[in-house]
């Protein structure tokens, strides 16, 4: 697995085994957590089994970031327009949740690959929700024009406190992301990624990929944003979106891959902790073998049994001592 | 936010199925086979184009370490192309391929799960009589590679003891009969610390009953690929089998009735995609009677599974046997068989009557011992029993202060991990 694929394997999951068998009707309660802080909580009841409630919660937003009633911007719009007739967004939401809505499945389309695909579609609800505000700017810029009610540079959060940065223009939308990690270890991997990642971009495979750039400050794009979210201690990434990069189907995966990327970093560089450990792993093992073969041929005492060494004893004899 | 205020991670890694989830959930998000499907391919390559193509061979590294898949997609992977070898990382309740498990516990965190391994606190299980050297290395791996904030891990057989704790049972004395696909255990516990002395292990586990299925079948000559014959034993054993109270009479049932009693698979070839289709007679009773009467499976190791349980019972410390004849509890995927624990039930009562019968003939009637309780507790999850265990464990305050953390380890190394504190209680 190289990219993180965008439905969630748990919720696709969870309802592909309700439509196997509808009429059984199970109490279910269960929630998920995952990277960056969302989270999931699952619900459906005996009594109504073909209804399903689902709430998220999305990471916290950082202070410069305006959630509009609890979501980002164009979130609902978004959602409506993902699910259709299926969805009822509940208002106020779950406590402790940004969004709760009730799907009622009795209302999938019959036909097996629609229904697959719209599937796929819930489990992908936080794409649908995180990636409202950015999907909003990428359909702008297919159609070239700028977004009259968007600021010159726009912060998205994607991680909890994190926000990354748009600059939205008519022919091109630049996206900043500042990187942070916790670990010493991983900021020292991360920075290596990162700038391995820029130069892979300059092979000859990849000319349309949209180019990117590495650096350790802050780039001039970032001038006017709140000076607490342009610290980062593995650097920072810049994208710059052609309008050929968002084309017709081509969006939905930009989108997903954006609203994620520090979590692609992040992964790989746990995947290369890993593969790293296994290698040394191996070297330590041959290097064992090594020594062992070295070690000098220890000359063995012939192994005697330990009754030779007693007089051995005639039947004859052996009676007469128990006798005795 | 804290890593505290997250749920913890729950990974039960079992011979045949793991078990990962999220504390607080009543089941698992995903039971997967314990499987690893790797690429060898690369490796092989790059090793017959000699020393001066270093880049040529980092890079078929690189791709050998991306180029695998873990549970189900492992199986349909290794099926349907050639190039994947399958790694089974865990045989008999150990770890024995790191390389695979650390592969498997990666793809767990973040294909699965998605979750960040910095973000929560993990709880992993282990086998009854893994060695201190395990643990270590497991905590390493955990510590190292995933930075886990914290990490306990718990020892099977105690947390299928405390899926069965509420809050009006509060039962932490019993015996747990583990039997797993690989591995058959039984361990005294009291008060939540493992009788260590009196572990006894059964060398016949899920896995036996699978082979022997697969035996029976062959030797009948039924009609099925010989490639599948073991996944066809499997299902069988998990859909048809049952537990009899006695062969003899389950002989005499099956011959009269044939039609009620014997079942029918059917499949599709593999490779040609014609449809076969099987009788599964006998095998539904036999399979899982290997248990109580081993003899007619191995050659070498005879004694009933019933008689395994008491004389564990009886090497433990006389004031804890009547506790724990009370308390038998099943764990593990193949006790789910049916029936399987009336006759566990029926067949440790007779042994312990017996005993109570010879002792009082021996004091001439005078004395009349108490009868002893024997009771064989059952329940619906008992196939991911650990796994609710863990959950249940890792939602109480608790068990954030027994976690073993990271700045502990970053302080003492990997020999916190080393002991168990549920061992130590009772020596």
């Amino acid at each position: 697995m190289i990219l993180l694929p965008s439905p969630s394997r748990f919720l696709l999951q969870i309802l592909q085994s309700r439509l196997q068998n509808p009429e059984k009707a199970v109490e279910l309660d269960c929630h998920s957590v995952e990277f960056d802080d969302v989270r999931y909580h699952i619900q459906f009841s005996v009594k109504n089994p073909q209804s399903m409630l689902l709430s998220v919660s999305l990471p916290t937003p950082p202070p410069e970031i305006v959630f509009f009633s609890g979501l980002p911007f164009g979130a609902i719009e978004a959602i409506k327009g993902a699910y259709g007739v299926l969805v009822q967004i509940l208002d106020p939401p779950k406590d402790g949740y940004n969004l709760t809505m009730k799907l009622n499945l009795s209302k999938l389309p019959p036909d097996e690959e629609q229904r697959h695909a719209l599937l796929v579609k819930i489990a992908s609800v936080r794409e649908v929700v995180l990636g409202a505000p950015i999907r909003i700017i990428l359909k702008h810029l297919a159609s070239r024009k700028v977004a009259p009610d968007l600021d010159r540079l726009v912060a998205l959060v994607h991680r909890p406190n994190e926000s990354f940065f748009l600059v939205p223009q008519a022919e091109k939308v630049t996206i900043v992301y500042p990187m942070r990690f916790k670990d010493s270890v991983d900021v020292v991997l991360a920075t290596s990624f990162l700038q391995e990642f820029v130069e892979a971009r300059r092979t000859a495979g990849l000319n349309n990929a949209p180019p990117c750039q590495w650096s350790s400050s802050p780039p001039m794009d970032l001038r006017e944003a709140p000076p607490h979210s342009v610290t980062a201690n593995a650097g920072f990434v810049t994208f710059v979106i052609f309008p050929r990069h968002v084309e017709g189907r081509k969006l939905d995966r930009v989108v997903w891959s954006l609203l994620t990327f520090h979590a692609y970093v992040s992964y790989h560089v746990k995947c290369s902790e890993g593969f790293m450990h296994t290698r040394m792993r191996r070297r330590v093992e041959s290097l064992i073998q090594v020594l062992d073969r070295a070690k000098p041929e220890v000359e063995k005492p012939k192994k005697s049994s330990p009754r030779r060494s007693f007089k051995r004893l005639s039947l004859k004899d052996a009676r007469a001592n128990s006798n005795s | 936010m804290d890593a505290a205020d997250r749920p913890a991670v729950v990974i039960d890694n079992g011979t045949g199925y793991t078990k990962i989830g999220f504390a607080g959930n009543v089941e698992p998000c995903f039971i997967i086979p314990t499987v690893v499907a790797v690429n060898e391919s690369f490796s092989k390559d790059s090793r017959g184009s000699g020393k001066g193509n270093w880049l040529a061979q980092h890079n078929a590294g690189v791709m050998a370490d991306l180029d695998f898949f873990i549970g189900d997609e492992a199986l349909t992977r290794c099926r349907s192309s050639s190039v994947y070898n399958l790694s089974y990382p865990i045989q008999h309740g150990q770890v024995d391929n790191w390389d695979s498990m650390e592969r498997f516990w990666q793809q767990c965190i973040f294909n699965y799960l998605r979750c960040e391994p910095e973000d929560h606190y993990f709880l992993l299980t282990e086998s009854p009589l893994t060695p201190p050297e395990n643990r270590e290395y497991t905590g390493e791996i955990m510590f190292e590679t995933f930075n886990v904030p914290g990490l306990y891990i718990g020892v099977q057989p105690v947390l299928a003891l405390a899926a069965g704790y509420t809050t009006s049972k509060c039962e932490m004395t019993g015996v747990v009969v583990d039997v797993g696909h690989g591995a058959t255990h039984i361990v005294p516990v009291a008060e939540g610390y493992v009788i260590g002395g009196s572990i006894k292990s059964f060398p016949i586990a899920g896995r036996d009953v699978t082979l022997f299925i697969q035996q029976l079948l062959q030797e009948r000559g039924e009609h099925m690929p010989p490639e599948e014959s073991f996944e066809v034993a499997r299902r069988v054993k998990e859909m048809f089998c049952y537990t009899s109270s006695d062969i003899l009479k389950e002989y005499g049932k099956h011959d009269r009735e044939p039609s009620k009693y014997i079942k029918h698979w059917t499949g599709i070839k593999p490779k040609t995609g014609a449809p076969y289709n099987c009788d599964v007679g006998y095998e539904r009773f036999l399979g899982p009677e290997i248990f109580f009467n081993p003899e007619i499976y191995s050659s070498d190791f005879n004694t009933p599974l019933p008689t395994v349980v008491d004389s564990c019972i009886q090497s433990s410390a006389i004031d804890t046997r009547r506790a724990l004849y009370k308390n038998i509890v099943l764990s593990g995927g193949t006790t789910m068989i049916k029936d399987f624990h009336k006759r566990l039930q029926r067949d440790v009562k007779k042994i312990v009557d017996a005993r109570t019968d010879a002792s009082d003939a021996r004091h001439g009637g005078d004395v009349k011992s108490k009868p002893v309780e024997v009771n064989v507790v059952s329940h619906p999850i008992q196939s991911f029993a650990v796994w609710f265990g863990g959950s249940v464990l890792a939602c109480t305050p608790e068990f954030y202060s027994a976690c073993h953390t990271k700045a502990e380890y970053e302080e003492y190394g990997g020999s916190i991990c080393r002991a168990n504190p549920v061992f130590k209680g009772m020596y």
